[in-house]
């Protein structure tokens, strides 16, 4: 099919033009030509890239795409090598985590008081604590738990096996920490104290804790 | 209208009878009517602390069960008389005995006699927790610098959360400077970090404290005793005064207690 042959994409570096497979060269020009002109002007002034996922290009199939781009008033950025560069592995990096995700749960409970020694709350989504989570006290949620405070109690974000759980913390000393299917608990003794937020998720087959920033 | 505290702790023994009979006998030395009520049904002994073991005849269930008048239940102080009445706990009966619709009704009563009545709760979740509380608009909560203890009140401040009795306080009680400062002990930042709620006092653990309960007479009048300053600046405390809280000789927790006087703790 053709519009899996190649695509033109916008994204944060400019406009990107994917292409499948160079074995299909002339079917790509073609493809792209008639993308170009049922997108009008719209790329006008646009310097694009371009990714290979299958293939090489020479440079006389570069010239060609760059003369097609030219009759829509277009350049082509020969300059980064990006060739070969697998397309997937590119939007890993370049797209937030997020949009990664399988499951994302919509429901978000926001819990305004501090959970006490005793207390246990369940939810299905994610949970916000704008307090603490005491000892003995603990939050179980298929999503994510953020605790806008200290969480000292027991925690187990993606309850029904999400792996891409996060748990996030002002003050990340939790009794026990739980994610999907593994567990992680305090270490035993006296421990130095978290100098600012951290969050925990699952890399690998361990849960890991790193200092938060976004 | 007098106002109804609950002196409650989750973990038992850490203090709550002293504390009740020491807030007491120091409210009524600065000029308070005061009724102490011990909830504590079937393990008595806040008539013990008071000295006042042999003169009970009638108890709390003999008055919602209507045997006696509620004045006729009432046992006054040795040392203050009027001002400082014991309604005595029943000491065979189980311990749900007395229903909290009754225990209510009481304590309307109490308050309109009273500029204080003070409950004395059993210790924990259950029964007696739910029949100490019902008629109290504000609860003091006791804790030692125990992990353990800490935890427990924890769970009480939860509970009395979720009965509405919002802001309880907490009194500190048998802290040991000495343990602190050598790490082997809680320290009241410790503390505070976990609970949050406001610090009434800090009592320090005092010998003089066994000896007075032996001999019935509260500390708090001793003006030699640390634990009786401690139980006095209470008391001003709870009559809405600020004072400043006891040194025990420990630098940092001084340093903290400034912090929280001046507002910068929270
Ligand atoms: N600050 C103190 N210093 C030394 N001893 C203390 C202090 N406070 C309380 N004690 C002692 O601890 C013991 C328990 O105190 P108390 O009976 O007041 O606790 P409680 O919380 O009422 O116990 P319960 O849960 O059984 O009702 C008593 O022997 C008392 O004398
Ligand atoms: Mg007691």
């Amino acid at each position: 099919m053709h519009s899996e042959l190649c695509s033109i994409k916008g994204n944060r570096d400019g406009l990107v033009i994917t292409i499948m497979d160079s074995a299909r060269f002339s079917e790509v020009l073609t493809t792209l030509d008639r993308q170009l002109k049922s997108a009008q002007s719209f790329f006008a002034g646009a310097s694009a890239k371009v990714m290979l996922k299958q293939g090489e290009l020479g440079p006389e199939q570069l010239d060609s795409l760059e003369q097609l781009l030219a009759v829509y008033g277009m350049t082509l950025d020969r300059e980064p090598p990006r060739l070969q560069q697998p397309v997937s592995e590119k939007l890993a990096v370049e797209r937030p985590e997020r949009q990664e995700r399988g499951y994302e749960p919509e429901n978000t409970l926001l819990v305004r008081r501090t959970i006490r020694s005793g207390q246990s709350l369940h939810y299905d989504g994610n949970v916000v604590v704008l307090g603490d989570v005491n000892p003995g006290a603990e939050v179980i949620c298929t999503g994510d738990i953020l605790v806008l405070g200290s969480l000292r109690g027991v925690a187990h974000a993606g309850a029904e096996g999400e792996v891409d759980a996060t748990v996030f913390a002002f003050r990340l000393e939790p009794t026990q920490l739980r994610i999907a299917h593994l567990i992680a608990r305090a270490p035993d003794g006296k421990v130095t104290k978290p100098a600012g937020p951290e969050v925990a998720r699952i890399v690998g087959n361990t849960i890991e804790v790193s200092i938060y920033n976004h | 209208m007098g106002k109804v505290i609950v002196i409650t702790s989750g973990k038992g023994g850490v203090g709550k009878t002293t504390t009740t009979a020491n807030i007491g006998a120091g409210l009524a030395s600065l000029g308070n009517k005061v009724c102490l009520v011990d909830t504590d049904i079937g393990l008595r002994n806040l008539d013990v602390v008071l000295g006042l073991e042999n003169r009970i005849v009638y108890d709390l269930l003999d008055v919602v069960e209507g045997n006696c008048r509620l004045r006729q239940a009432l046992i006054k102080d040795k040392q203050y008389g009027e001002n400082l009445v014991l309604l005595p706990a029943a000491q065979t009966r189980e311990k749900d005995a007395v229903k909290p619709e009754q225990m209510l009704e009481l304590v309307k009563e109490l308050r309109e006699m009273y500029d204080f009545v003070l409950l004395d709760s059993p210790a924990g979740i259950e029964h007696g927790f739910k029949n100490a509380i019902v008629g109290a608009d504000a609860a003091i909560v006791v804790t030692t610098p125990e992990v353990s203890a800490v935890r427990d009140a924890d769970r009480i401040i939860g509970l009395l959360e979720a009965a509405e009795l919002y802001e309880p306080q907490l009194i500190i009680n048998r802290v040991r400077p000495d343990m602190v400062r050598k790490g082997d002990m809680m320290d009241i930042s410790d503390i505070d970090d976990i609970l949050r709620i406001k610090i009434l006092g800090v009592v320090p653990d005092d010998e003089d404290i066994i000896v007075s309960t032996n001999r019935g007479e509260p500390i708090v009048n001793d003006k030699r005793s640390k634990a009786g300053q401690a139980f006095r600046n209470i008391c001003r405390r709870i009559l809405g005064e600020e004072v400043p809280f006891l040194e025990l000789q420990e630098r940092k927790m001084l340093n903290w207690f400034k912090k929280i006087l001046s507002g910068e703790a929270r």
